[in-house]
């Protein structure tokens, strides 16, 4: 485990009236790797994305992003830093076009402020099209790069949802629960596009619900459960760990084998 | 190159357009005859300033401003107040129009910006009203409900617009330079990034958009371009009050971009000219302006919610006309 | 400065307070059909309007008793408002699902469209009747002065306390005490979950602006006779103040309301001791603005969404 730290979490809580949603959760994500979060619904997983990500402030603990402290920054900040994210319940802008949604992450990471609207910014609009293009036809939604994005089906509005976020180019992206609502063929096909990023080096941190995708692909597994992290080790070891299994029992306890 | 072809399509096209705005509409004007349709004209033109300025924050940014009357009434009075007391000329009064309201619209951004739909929509009410209590009680400075008089007309270096053809000219040179920068930033990457906004202005911020700045800047350059409308308003009327700075004002320029296509440029200018000159057209049976203005806004929520133009296809529209394609085949870029 | 114990203030205090009542009034309309619907309804003012005129009208033909006079006024504001939402409100609602019931894409659509109808209602009132204050009959005026002590009331302060009181109270028992009330609380609390248990969602709709219409048109009336002035335009200060009234009691809540209501009221009279007439609007439109921002959840605290 030699490659640099990018995010790190330590003794990280927040507590929503009397509720602790994330408690004392000390985690890290290094370079290069593809990690899984699971937990049962309600385990906090998305409270914990929303802390990492400048969504919502933690009540204790610090977010270390390639060597800033990053609580307390909002999320424009955050993701300019290089942390991407998708949404758990599909978040597009519906009334433009896929090509333009796409650009809405590159406009993001490069910037293109009043003065480049007004004065022209022909050099930076050249760059933005062309991140934008790239991230479409990694996604492979460059066909339909004109259509609105409304009238995309469910599963390629997840795609596109990724593709705008790799075009801020992230040096971490995270996935919010990306396979919820994909039957079967579209999950599997869901694990190969996942897995083709992290061979050309991208780091992912998955957040998942079920615990199939996450032991079929990640190297690491994070458990989290009624708020505090159970367990951190590779798939196998998580699967045969007595604490998880109690975590998901009579919830997943027939498909948490994949 | 196919770029150098594209470019000369964009200066034939803004050619036209001007040929339009200050050859053919004059001379059809002066066909029908008297200074009367120059008069509404003029009106109409600083109607599609107000509508096109209004549509870069409620169209194109997502927030639905009722209070946009209000920016024009500060312009107003800052134009009519430096020329009156001040002597100073149009060519002076304009930009400090223009600076005046965008000061005062930024200033009254900074805090309601947080606000989300309905409520900055109410928000932007009640500030629209507020500045009308004060051009009506600020008596020492604004004259109150007298309002002000005998605002000299236009003179740009030496040329005398005083007349109602000259009016034309200058609240056309108004309104085409309002729709040319609009359309600059409306038809480029800072529009996905406004338009961004105004769908989901968390997720936009999730992009790396900073959600407060961008509001706040579109907010500013909209409420500068009512302030110039405002200028021309208070130099070709020569005399304003209080009263022509209300929320029915507001609702009127909404009414405007609603009607024409929220978020669509060439919408907006459609709507400002149809709600000004159709009134008109049906003075012969009575005053039915705003009954007009109430049944179109009506018809076109319920029929025609995206309006006569609607975004996507304007947009679309630009892209091709703009040659802006990254690629010959699929017409989606932006240059 | 004014003295704080003399006749005068409390005679401001008085007036304000039956100014409030009116105001709350209005603004219980704007509060129910916010909690039921969770939209604007812009075109409330225009309720209010309508109901004077409706009053007048009956005056003018037939001069009967201030009871009838109200009752009537009141008859047609709810008519009005059931209209009002069929016209305005229920082409425009879906009721598939939570999201796009309260989706903000549907929020100003309505609040365009309400908007839309109050603009044609006002300006065929100033079509046919004129935007002139109109004549009132001096018999009809709630302008009969009553001395109580060094106080001067009128025997408008006194009718509009009394309806006010007997209004609310009344509201109270419908909401808490009768099914309708019942169904207006269920709707509001959760549409898709009151539908599943039977409720007929539309007629609760409907029976919420027309109780709401009802109130609202009754304040008309009232004011209208108590300052003797009505006219196409009477409604829009008032409504603007009564949604003031709900925004800073929380939204969705009628004592909050009422409260913000009185207390706006109380601010506007006391206020031109110290300032103008014509600056005391400020008032209100800055009390709407600070709400707004500094207390998004209302003076009182009411739990509520992002706004």
């Amino acid at each position: 485990m030699t490659a640099e730290t990018l995010l790190e979490v330590t003794a990280l809580s927040r507590a929503f009236g009397g509720l602790r949603a994330v408690d004392d959760v000390s985690a890290q994500i290094r370079k290069g790797e593809l990690v899984g979060l699971i937990g049962p619904n309600g385990a906090g997983k998305t409270t914990l994305f929303n802390l990492i990500s400048g969504f919502t402030p933690p009540s204790s603990g610090t977010v270390v992003f390639r060597g800033r402290t990053i609580n307390g920054l909002k999320p424009h900040q955050v993701s300019r830093l290089g942390m991407a994210r998708t949404f758990q319940n599909l978040r597009i802008f519906p009334n433009m076009t896929v090509f333009d949604n796409v650009s809405v992450g590159a406009v993001g990471a490069l910037g293109y402020g009043l003065r480049h609207g007004f004065f022209g910014g022909r050099a930076r609009a050249e760059e933005i099209s062309a991140r934008t293009w790239a991230a479409l036809e990694r996604v492979g939604l460059a066909g339909v790069a004109g259509e609105l994005a409304a009238n995309l089906s469910y599963g390629k509005r997840k795609y596109l949802e990724i593709a705008r976020a790799l075009a801020t180019d992230p040096v971490l992206l995270i996935l919010d629960e990306p396979a919820a609502g994909l039957n079967d063929t579209e999950t599997a096909e869901l694990a190969r596009f996942i897995k083709g990023l992290h061979a050309e080096g991208g780091t992912i941190l998955l957040v998942e619900h079920d615990m199939g995708l996450v032991m079929s692909i990640c190297e690491r597994v994070m458990v989290l459960a009624s708020g505090a992290k159970i367990a951190d080790a590779a798939p196998a070891a998580v699967q045969a760990d007595p604490a998880v299994l109690e975590a998901y029992l009579g919830i997943a306890d027939d498909e948490e084998v994949a | 190159m196919v770029a150098n072809a594209s470019r000369v399509s964009v200066a034939a096209r803004w050619l036209g357009l001007a040929a339009l705005l200050f050859g053919l509409i004059p001379a059809l004007l002066a066909a029908i005859g008297g200074g009367y349709p120059f008069q509404v004209a003029i009106t109409a033109l600083i109607f599609v300033t107000l509508a096109v300025s209004l549509n870069l924050v409620t169209g194109t940014a997502g927030l639905l401003s009722l209070g946009h009357a209000g920016f024009f009434g500060v312009g107003a009075y800052a134009a009519a107040l430096a020329s009156t007391k001040l002597g100073w000329p149009f060519p002076l009064t304009l930009p400090l129009a223009a600076v005046a309201a965008a000061v005062v619209g930024v200033l009254v951004a900074l805090p309601t910006m947080r606000l989300i739909s309905i409520y900055f929509a109410v928000a932007t009410l009640g500030i629209g009203e507020m500045i009308h209590v004060a051009l009506l009680n600020w008596v020492s400075f604004t004259r109150g409900p007298m309002g002000i008089r005998a605002i000299p007309p236009i003179e740009v270096l030496g040329l005398d617009l005083s007349g109602v053809v000259g009016g034309y000219y200058a609240a056309a040179a108004v309104a085409a330079a309002g729709i040319f920068a609009v359309h600059r930033l409306t038809h480029s990457y800072y529009g996905n990034a406004l338009r961004s906004l105004r769908e989901d202005d968390q997720c936009a911020a999730a992009m790396g958009l900073n959600p407060v700045r961008l509001k706040i800047e579109a907010f500013g350059v909209s409420c500068a371009i009512a302030g110039a409308a405002g200028a021309v308003y208070a130099h070709t009327a020569s005399f304003i009050s209080p009263d022509s700075f209300r929320f029915e004002e507001s609702i009127l320029i909404l009414a405007m971009i609603v009607v024409g296509g929220l978020g669509s440029l060439p919408g907006a200018v459609v709507g400002a000219v149809l709600l000004i000159v159709l009134p008109e057209a049906l003075r012969g049976i009575g005053d039915f302006r705003m009954i007009a203005v109430g049944v179109f806004m009506f018809l076109s929520i319920l029929f025609q919610p995206k309006g006569l133009l609607g975004e996507a296809s304007a947009i679309a529209l630009f892209r091709r006309q703009l040659g802006a394609a990254w690629r010959g085949d699929i017409q989606a870029g932006w240059k | 400065m004014p003295d704080f114990f003399d006749a005068y203030f409390a005679q401001q205090i008085i007036n304000g307070l039956s100014l409030g009542l009116v105001y709350a009034l209005v603004a219980i309309g704007f509060t129910l059909i916010f909690g039921i619907l969770n939209v604007v309804n812009f075109a409330h003012g225009e309720i209010y309007t309508v109901g004077a005129f409706a009053g007048l009208l009956l005056i003018v033909g037939a001069a009967p008793p201030l009871l009838a006079v109200v009752l009537f006024a009141m008859a047609v504001g709810a008519a009005a408002g059931v209209g009002l939402e069929r016209l305005a409100f229920r082409p425009i609602r879906r009721f598939s699902d939570e999201a796009s019931l309260k989706s903000r894409a549907m929020r100003e659509a309505t609040l365009l469209s309400s908007l839309a109808v109050s603009i044609v209602t006002r300006e065929l009132m100033v079509h046919f009747f004129s935007g002139e204050m109109q004549v009132i009959p001096q018999a009809a005026l709630l302008q009969e002065v009553i001395a109580v002590g060094p106080l001067t009331l009128t025997n408008g302060n006194l009718f509009i306390f009394g309806a006010s009181v007997v209004m609310l109270g009344g509201l109270q028992f419908m909401l808490y005490r009768t099914r309708v009330g019942l169904s207006i609380r269920a709707v509001s609390n959760n549409v898709l979950g009151a539908r599943h248990v039977g409720i007929d969602t539309n007629r609760t709709i409907v029976a919420t602006f027309a109780i709401g219409s009802a109130l609202g048109a009754a304040a008309g009336i009232l004011v209208g006779l108590y300052n003797g002035n009505i006219f196409p335009y009477m409604g829009f200060a008032p409504g603007v103040k009564a949604f003031v009234a709900m925004v800073m009691g929380g939204l969705s809540s009628i004592p909050g309301a009422v409260i913000s209501a009185l207390l706006l009221g109380v601010s506007e009279s006391v206020a031109t001791d110290f300032i103008s007439a014509g600056w005391k609007d400020m008032i209100a439109y800055g009390l709407l603005v600070v709400t707004l921002i500094f207390f998004p959840q209302g003076l009182f605290g009411h739990g509520r969404e992002r706004v």
